[in-house]
Order: structure tokens, then sequence, then C-alpha cells
């Protein structure tokens, strides 16, 4: 066995970037066959960053002294190190990045791969026949092949966001270590917690004010870092409030220990209305639930609290059910019917999609129609004369919802489902699939483009480094010599694990897609940053364990 | 060890891994980078879980040196466990997440039932049939230059699906909507064009050598000789070799041209037409009354009963088959000519189509005889008259070489009725191709011609692939009672009052002997406005459910009298049987019969009636084209 020294982490990321090396080569000779070529700029930029992220730990443990456990750092670096290469298939396929000439960059690539397939197994005289010079079959030469060379320069990529965010991620991960390292900052944090919770209501005002669908400022989603005080406040709280809850009157406890609690367990509904974020409210409660379980010891204030929380999940989702789920229970349909009523579209669509996504509601469905309806005149400007057609032929109008079904709002989840099943148990191979039909690939559906290019064992992957990084986490938290870092280290690595579950199970059906990412390996902006920071402070804390560990020793010895 | 991989690594990548790799097959080279990152990612975990195994081997447990019964009680002590607890869960939530991936990859393909219906949804599969191109489709001959479906370079310089024969052969290629014809068929069975990376790497490539082809059974020629029989008429043509059970020619009128198909909207416009209905398959799927060329069924059904030298006297009444029935007379209301109403034998009342003899003949052989020739045929033989109704694909018939493709071709089955609920005059009714029997596709009346037209007297299994098998489907005949039945039909063509001796005079002249049967069928159709295409509809009267009389708009119906004609050809050693129908054409010696005839021309000059009639002018065919 390997000690977990900084020395061997070291290798073993370094063995991590050579491997990234060997994926991109796989990508950009995969191009190289459909006739084009991705961009060697980024394909150095991102094994750069991989290094960089492979030396870190050597100026970390020596200028800044850490000690704490590298097995957090590794297994997040490896992660991100699959979500770069996954994202140099994606952002360097012209397809998947032009969006006004993606017909184009299509019909090259087709033609390129018709070209090698006609000349490897083609006769003279089919060649003739098809109207090409009558050469003989022979093998393809890539090297002889016209290429379409990227066109990305050197200054593009190095300003580009794609590099910025993850050097400026990598900043404030150092600064996370090295602000949560001292004890005075620990001890601010947790004798304010009800300042820092009030600290989370920014972002998501800023959101909600500026946000449809999900989504902010384009793609953005600025409410993630909201994530981190909503964390450190609540374990500073929950850190105190816990002893105090022990004591009840009547088995009642106290009304100021109680109210910070219920306000705190009210947040996580926030986003889901406000934002019509499904995945946060889930990924929110989770956490709450979990913190909440580990602190509180009596039961009742377990089954109230956490019982309430789950019944408003519960309520919401039986709610969202689609309508032919629910006939499946006797009454149910009458119970939800008022549920669904104050239920945003987004959410039901989600959740048809979830659970019979294979099949089309009926176009008169309130959150179906106007999407089917925009639909369908976009096919009659194309098609005047199908208005009196479909009118002889009725019969023909579900042919039509299932299609604009699938064109629609099916087209992501569908395609991203086809994509898992054609990946199989080894994957199409980098390169070699077809991930660019998937749209938003890099992001929300990065799993979909994993599994199809690297099957169920690069699923397989992601999944056991995440269980590797959640159980490093699990560890620094049972380490941990006070409640507060406690709660704070579990609620840190519940977030990280919760959030790429929600992603993960959300691209294969297990949950409602709900457009979270997934952590280190999507790209991102805030969310990238905020992993990173939170991986930073998983660290801290792991570091303060070594010392107090340290002290302990000492004392230990100095008592003998 | 770290170091020992890590060597091994950097040297791969230093030697271009495509000739490490690449061969003849381009994709292995990142098939197989891809293969190592995957299992080398596999090692670094194993060596990162093994650092931090290690680390927790030892934890560091400041409470270890407190009493275990206050260590127990312990808040950090009851954090931890919830800790543990908290650890295992997540462990199976994150295996039941990748349990539902494994689900998709390879569970769902099989079982999932709305999965697999809208696999055509994929995208994936468009492009990797436009990216690894479909085989081409040959004609019997299977010469490059007589291909069916081939590739040209199109517009923008991709390739694109071209066919020699477009909308003369949609029916049987079809088009990427609607049911699956030969096109999806065929080449969806071949192995997956876009393997797993592992596959990839065994995956060979042999040069010039394109095994995707595909040679059929049709004729090229012939095929659009038949189309251009039907041009402006409504019907369906059937050839099959009787003797191998190739079909060598299928058509059916009107057709649609493939190429435009692509537009939702023209596809709409064709499914919509319902007077004409384009997209029906008429040859497979479309059932007609075969009026008097069913009474080779009942011919051959008496030959197996051994009824074969009965005689039944025609009668100017007609024939009544039971007491208070109606009866059953013959196209001209009295007895056919030549022979008039007199006792006549088989080959007689098969010359001359008598209905009456046929009627008794039906009657003489009884459900039972009737409903065990109708199975040696693949024809439904059913209890009530209210079963007919349910449209039955089969497709059983066909050998082919793949179930997939079999199921392509499915036919409508055919079927009569010979339950014991049916009277006497139903049954007789049938025997003449009236009545129940009323539901026969061309493609079974051709079948039933071949069989008599096998020398053996088997029904061959037809058969669309030239590589697929050549098998009966049943015995159906003697040699012998075949050769009799042959003779008997060549008394339609040659006899002096054969109903198609006039329209085979040129066929005679020719030299060639041929047998046949003409049949003229009323059939109730659905009319519709000539200029808009609209079906007519007029007022009725009927009793509601509360007995009220009340008016609606029933659908207007007239009697279209369909003309039929079943040929064997040449006689002595039969290499087509012609199955010729034709909407509203009247008359089918005067129609249908020519049509036939001129079939058997044409197909002599393509040499396709044995070495004993050559390709006599095959000069002038080369000429021609």
């Amino acid at each position: 066995m390997m000690k977990s020294r900084p020395s061997s982490h070291f290798l073993i990321l370094l063995l991590a970037v050579v491997l990234a090396a060997v994926a991109h080569y796989s990508i950009y000779y995969g191009a190289l066959i459909r006739g084009f070529e991705t961009s060697p700029l980024v394909a150095y930029r991102n094994i750069g960053l991989l290094f960089l992220l492979a030396l870190l730990p050597i100026p970390i443990a020596k200028l800044m002294r850490f000690r704490g456990n590298w097995t957090l750092y590794t297994s997040a670096v490896i992660l991100f190190s699959v979500g770069l290469t996954v994202q140099y298939r994606l952002f360097t396929d012209p397809e998947y990045v032009l969006k006004d000439r993606k017909a184009e960059a299509r019909q090259l690539k087709t033609q390129t791969l018709q070209m090698h397939h006609v000349q490897q197994t083609y006769s003279p005289e089919k060649k003739e026949m098809v109207g090409l010079p009558a050469t003989v079959p022979r093998p393809v030469d890539l090297s002889a092949q016209k290429i379409r060379e990227s066109t990305e320069t050197a200054e593009q990529v190095l300003t580009s966001g794609r590099t910025l965010i993850p050097v400026f991620a990598i900043l404030c991960f150092i600064g996370a270590i090295a602000a949560m390292k001292r004890d005075p900052v620990i001890a601010f944090l947790q004798r304010n917690g009800f300042l820092v919770v009030l600290l989370t209501l920014v972002p998501l005002l800023l959101a909600a004010v500026t946000s449809s669908a999900g989504k902010s400022l384009g793609n953005m989603t600025p409410w993630e870092p909201s994530k981190i005080p909503f964390l450190v406040g609540f374990s500073a709280l929950l850190s105190v409030l816990y002893r105090n809850l022990a004591k009840t009157y009547w088995g009642v406890p106290r009304a100021k220990d109680a109210v910070p609690l219920v306000f705190m367990a009210a947040l996580p509904f926030v986003p889901f209305f406000v934002l019509k974020d499904f995945g946060q409210m889930m990924v929110f409660s989770a956490v709450y639930a979990t913190l909440f379980l580990l602190a509180v010891r009596r039961l009742p204030q377990r089954v109230v609290l956490v019982g309430s929380v789950l019944l408003v999940v519960v309520v919401l989702v039986v709610g969202a059910l689609p309508l032919k789920t629910q006939e499946k229970v006797p009454l149910l349909p009458a119970v939800a019917t008022p549920v669904k009523a104050i239920l945003p579209d987004r959410i039901q669509q989600r959740f048809h999609l979830w659970l019979d996504g294979f099949n089309p509601p009926p176009p008169e469905t309130g959150w179906w129609n106007d999407d089917y309806e925009s639909y369908y005149r976009q096919l009659v400007r194309r098609n005047p004369e199908l208005e009196s057609l479909l009118a002889a032929n009725p019969a023909q109008r579900e042919r039509i919802n299932v299609d604009a079904w699938f064109d629609v709002l099916a087209f992501q989840p569908a395609q991203a489902t086809f994509g898992l099943n054609s990946g199989g148990v080894g994957g199409r191979g980098l390169g070699l699939g077809f991930v660019e039909l998937i749209p938003v690939a890099d992001s929300d559906y990065i799993y979909a483009a994993l599994g199809e290019e690297l099957g169920l064992l690069g699923g397989m992957l992601v999944t056991f480094a995440l269980i590797v990084l959640v159980s490093a986490g699990v560890r620094t938290a049972i380490d941990s010599r006070d409640m507060f870092s406690k709660l704070c280290t579990a609620g840190l690595t519940a977030f990280l694990g919760f959030q790429a579950l929600v992603n993960i199970g959300g691209i294969t059906r297990a949950l409602p897609m709900t457009g979270i990412t997934l952590p280190f390996v999507s790209h991102g902006g805030f969310s990238l940053i905020t992993s990173f920071v939170m991986l930073g402070m998983l660290m801290a804390f792991s570091h303060r364990n070594h010392v107090d560990r340290e002290i302990d020793r000492g004392a230990g010895e100095a008592a003998r | 060890m770290t170091l020992v991989l890590m060597h091994l690594l950097i040297d791969w990548t230093s030697l271009k891994p495509e000739s490490l790799f690449g061969g003849q097959v381009l994709e292995r080279t990142p098939a197989a980078l891809s293969l190592i990152y995957l299992l080398g990612m596999f090692v670094l975990l194993g060596l990162l879980v093994s650092t931090f195994l290690r680390q927790v081997k030892h934890p560091y447990r400041f409470e270890a040196g407190i009493p275990s019964e206050i260590r127990r009680r312990l808040s950090l002590t009851l954090t931890n466990r919830g800790l543990h607890i908290w650890h295992a869960v997540f462990v199976i939530l994150a295996a039941a997440t990748f349990g539902f991936h494994v689900y998709w990859a390879l569970v769902a393909e099989d079982t999932n039932e709305d999965f697999q219906s809208l696999a055509y949804k994929d995208l994936r599969q468009r492009r990797t049939t436009a990216l690894t191109l479909r085989g081409w489709i040959l004609d019997r001959s299977g010469e490059l230059s007589k291909a069916l479906a081939y590739y040209r370079v199109g517009n923008k310089g991709l390739l694109t699906r071209t066919y020699a024969l477009d909308s003369e052969l949609s029916h049987l290629f079809g088009s990427e909507l609607g049911s699956p014809g030969l096109e999806r068929t065929l080449f969806q069975r071949k192995s997956d064009p876009m393997p797993e990376s592992w596959q990839a790497l065994t995956k060979i490539r042999r040069y010039g050598e394109d095994s995707a082809d595909v040679r059929l059974t049709i004729d090229r020629d012939l095929q659009e000789f038949v189309a251009r029989q039907l041009k402006g008429k409504k019907g369906s043509i059937v050839v099959i070799h009787p003797q191998t059970g190739d079909v060598l020619a299928i058509y059916s009128s009107p057709s649609y041209s493939l190429l435009e198909i692509d537009s939702l909207g023209r596809w709409i416009e064709l499914e919509g037409n319902q007077r004409d209905k384009p997209l029906l398959n008429r040859a497979m799927r479309e059932y007609y009354v075969p009026g008097s060329t069913f009474k080779l069924f009942t011919m051959i059904a008496a030959f197996r009963a051994g009824k074969q030298n009965d005689r039944f006297t025609s009668l100017p009444g007609g024939y009544v088959p039971f007491r208070g029935s109606r009866s059953i007379t013959d196209a001209n209301r009295g007895c056919e000519p030549p022979y008039g109403c007199t006792s006549l034998d088989l080959a007689q009342a098969f010359e001359a189509s008598s209905n009456q003899y046929f009627s008794q003949m039906a009657v003489a052989l009884g459900r039972d005889r009737l409903k065990e020739t109708a199975k040696l045929f693949g024809i439904a033989a059913y209890d009530t008259p209210a079963e007919t109704g349910n449209m039955n694909l089969i497709s059983d018939f066909w050998s082919a070489t793949d179930d997939r493709v079999r199921k392509g071709l499915a036919v409508e089955q055919s079927a009569i009725v010979t339950g014991k609920g049916i009277s006497a005059y139903d049954l007789a009714l049938q025997g003449m191709g009236q009545g129940y029997a009323g539901q026969m596709t061309p493609f079974q009346m051709a079948l039933i011609t071949a069989a008599a037209g096998n020398l053996e007297g088997r029904l061959m299994k037809p058969r669309i692939e030239f590589d697929a098998k050549v098998e009966p489907f049943s015995q159906v005949l003697s040699a012998k009672q075949a050769a009799d039945i042959r003779s008997i039909m060549a008394r339609v063509t040659e006899g002096a009052g054969g109903t198609a001796t006039s329209a085979f005079a040129a066929v005679r002249s020719a030299g060639i002997r041929t047998g046949g049967k003409t049949g003229t069928a009323e059939k109730l159709a659905r009319a519709f406005d000539l200029r808009t295409g609209k079906p007519l509809t007029e007022r009725k009267t009927r009793r509601n459910a509360d007995g009220e009389l009340e008016e609606y708009d029933a659908p207007m119906m007239y009697e279209r009298t369909d003309s039929w004609y079943i040929s064997i050809a040449p006689l002595e050693h039969p290499t087509l049987a012609i199955a010729v129908v034709v909407e509203g054409g009247g008359f089918g010696g005067r129609v249908a019969a020519p049509i036939a005839a001129d079939i058997v021309l044409k197909a002599r000059s393509l040499g396709l009636l044995g070495d004993r009639y050559p390709a006599a002018r095959s000069a002038e065919r080369r000429g021609r084209r």
C-alpha cells in the first residue's frame, strides 16, 4: 500500500495528467477521422491546468504547512480531469459549438466518412457508377487527407472563460484553505451563525430578480455560492442549538431554540419556487435533513422537523407526477389537482419526462400546449396546405404531437438516454460517439456524454471517484473534534455528494432531471468555483483535525 | 510500481499510437486509447484507495482512553455513528443511481417497449446510416449496372440514395416514414456499424469487398414493364417463379415516389388520400373478390379429394343449394357458352367458367375439405363471418434470411369461411370466388397459381432475397395432378370456348403454351367525388338505440367490377405464375388477360421462360437500352 503523503499523491496526479493526455490524443485522432482538427492549443491548456493541479500539493504542503488528508484533493482532481476530457471532446467539435452553422459542420463530417467508406470498400466499377474516379479500393491514409484545421488562436484560448474560470477557481481554493485554516475565522463564523445565514439570501434575491427557467444572466447560476453561507450558518446554529434542544418543557423545546431551525428548513424551498429550480431544493433539503439528523438526538424532534420537510417534498412530488401515474392510485388525482395548479409548468414537464418520457402528453395539456402550438405553427409555415390535410386526416395529429415532443421538450433527455444506450459497457471510444447530438452536454448532461463515449465503465469511474471523495469527507468529519467542524465538514461532503447524485440520477432517469451540475466534472462558472471553494474548506478542516491531533499527542506526552 | 506503469504509458504515447493499433481500421486508435485511459484511471483510483485505506486503518481516536460507558454517550461519538450510517446510505444511493445507468445501457433495449418503439427517434441511427452507407440493392442478375438502389454523388457532394425504379418499387422498399420496407429491414440486421470501443479493436476490414450488397429476385426490366402496364389504372400485378418461389415482379398501382416522401406534408397528403390510397401495397395488403379465378382453388380442392371426374349439371334457372335459397346462375343469367345447359365435366366447366359447376363442386367437397386445402395455401379458414373482420398480418410464408425482413414483408392473410354456421348457399358462393371468399390478396392468388404451376405440385415459399433458401411451403398436389390441372388451365387460352383465347392469340403464335383463368368480380367500393377526391355520402335513415328513426350520413357505395387474370407460362415447364387485377377494369378476359399476355411475351424477350425459349431478340433489347 502506498503511504498517504503528498509525494504519493503527486505521483498519482502526474499519472492522471498522462492519462488525460492519452484521452486528449484519442479525441484529437477521432476528429481527424471525421475530417477536422480539434484545437491542440486547448488540449495543451487542459493538460497545463491539470499539471498545475498536480504540482499544487507541493507548495501547499511546503509553504502553507498543510498536513491534512490529500485523498480529498486527488479524487476531486481526478473528477476534474475526466470533466476536462469530455469538455474537450465537446468544445472542439464544430457541430457542437457553432450555433448557426451546425448543419454545415455535420454535413462535412458525414461527407468525409462517406468518402472513406467508398474509398475502402467500393470496387472501381461501383465508384464509377457513384460518380467518382474509379480507383482500386485501398486503406485511407489520414496524412494524405485534407483536414479542416482548427482556427483557435493562442490568445483566444488563454483569455477564454474556460481558462480563466478554472484558474480563478484554483485561486479561490487556495484562499479557502488559507482562510479556513485559521482559528479566528472559524471562531468568528461559529459565533455569528445567524448573520452568515442571512448572507444566503443575497445571491438568492439577486437571482430571483434576474432569473428565468432556472438559469440567469445567460446560462449562469449565480446562487450556487449561497450553498456555503447556508451550510456554515446552519452548522454554527445547530452546533449551539442541539444542546439547547435537549432541554424540553413538557416535551417541547423553547421557541428561541426551535424558530431558527424552522426558518432554515424553509430556505430550501425558496430556490424551488423563486427559481423554479427543483434540483437545488432536493440538494438543500437533503443536506438540511442530514445535518439535523446528525446533530439532534431527541426522536420526537427528529421526527417533527425532518418529517415536515419530507412531507412538503412528498406533497410537491406527488402533485407533480404525471396524471397517468397518479391514476394508478385511487383518489389521488382528486387530491393532487390543487397542488398541480400551483406548480410551475417546468416542474410538471420534468416530472412527465422522468416517469413517462417516451410518451408525449396530449396536445391539450396545459404545460405542453404552448410548445406544441409553436411547433405546429412552424410546420404550417413550411407547408401551408398542412392544415387542410390534417383536418381531413385527424390521426396524423398524433404523429405531429410525437414529433413535436421529441423535437422540443424530450429532445435532450431522449438523446441522452439513447446515448447511454449506445455506449454500452465500454463506450464507443473517445471521439467516436455522437455526443454532439445532445444539447448542452458540457454542463448538465455531461454524464450522458461520458456514458456514450466511455460507457458503463466511465460511469463507474465517476461514481467510484465520487464515493472516494465522499468517504474521505466523512472520514474528515469523523476525525473532527468539535461539533461545528463536524457538521460543517459533513455538510460540505453531503452537498458535493448529493448534488452529484441528483445530477447523475436525472440523466439515468432515477430522478427527474433538474439542471444542476455534476461537481468538478461539468463545465461551469459559479458552480465550479463553489465546488473548489468547498473542497478547500474540506481540506482546511482536515488540516485542523491534524493539528488538533498533534496538540493532543503533545499534551499526552507532556502529561506522561 | 507507479514508475513502471508510467514508463509504459509514456513509451506508448511517444510511439505514435495509430501505428500500434490503427492498422486497417482507423477507429481502432481512439478505441484502444480510450480503453487504456479507462484502465489507467481505474488503476489510479485503486492506488488512491490504497493510500486512503492505509490512513483509515490507523485512525486517530482522541476518545480512546475514555471508559467505554462514557464514550458511548458522548455526543461526538453519537454523531460519528450517524456519519457512518449516512456514509453507508450514500454508497447505496450511488450504487442505485449507477444501476439505472446499467438499465439504460444494457437492459432497456430488450425489455422496455416504449424505448424500443421510439428508437427511430435516436438521431444516431440516422447519422450512422448516412455514414456507413447502406448496401446496394441489385436485381436478380446481380449486375451492378442493373442495381435497383445505389448511391450517387448528389448536391453539396454528399452521396444520396438513388433508385433505378423509384415509384415502381416504392411499396417494396418502403420509406423512412411508415411501416418498414426492405430498405429498413435488409440493412438493419447487419452488424452494428458503430461498434463499442472493444469491438472496434477486433474489427477487420477487407478492402474492395462490400458484403452489404443484397441481390433480390426481382427482375429489373420485368418490374419496369409490369409497372408500365398499370399506368393510370388501379390494381396490382404479382409475378412469381413457380419452381423456386422467386418473386420476379410485384407492383401496386397507384404508387408514390420514394424521393419526394421526405417532407412530412407530402407524406400526410399521401396518407390522407382515401380515394387512391397510394401508400397501400395492394398486392400484399388489400382484399379483393377473386371471382372466377378462385375456381382454380376449388379445382385443386377437387383433385385433392379425388373428385376431379365428377360431373354436375347446369340448369337454365341456376343452381339452388337448398330449398328456398336464392339460386346461383352463370354470368349471362343462363348457362355459360359454348357448352350451354348440360352436364359438364371439370375441364369443360373450367374452360367455360361455369359458376353452377363450381358452386355444386364446393358443396360436394364440403367445409372440411375446403378448409384443409385453404390451410395448405396459408389461407385462414374461419368458423364465423365475424372473424374475417380482424385483419391479420402473417409473414411465415416467406423464405428470408432474417426475421426482420420477413416481418417487413408481412402479408394480409387471405380468408374464407368454412364454419358450421354458414349455409350451403354461402359455401357454394365461395366455390366460385364470391361471398366470403372475397378476401383474397393478389399475392395469395399468385401463390395458388404458382402451386398449380409447380412441377412437383408444391407450393414453394416465396422469396425476395436471392440468398434466401429455396424451400417448399406445402405439398399441395401430386406431380400428376398438377400436370392435369395445367392442361385444364390451358383450355382457357387454347380452347374454342376459352375466355382468354383471343387475348392470348399473340402468345400462341409465338409458340408459347400457357394456362390461365379469367375473373370478373363485383366488389362494393366507396364512391369518391371525382373533382375533390372526398368520399361521397348519402342520407339514410336507421333506428337508433331508442328505436326511433334518425337520419345519418352513410358512405356512398357503388359496385366496382374488378378484372382478374391468373396465368401459368410456359405450360410444359412453368417459370411464371402471374396474377393481375385491375380495379374497375371490367371483363377479365378483355383487360387483365391482355396484360398477362404482354407480360409473358416480355418475359420471353428477357429470357425468363427457361432454356427452351431463349431471349430471341436480345440484340434489340440491348439496342433499346
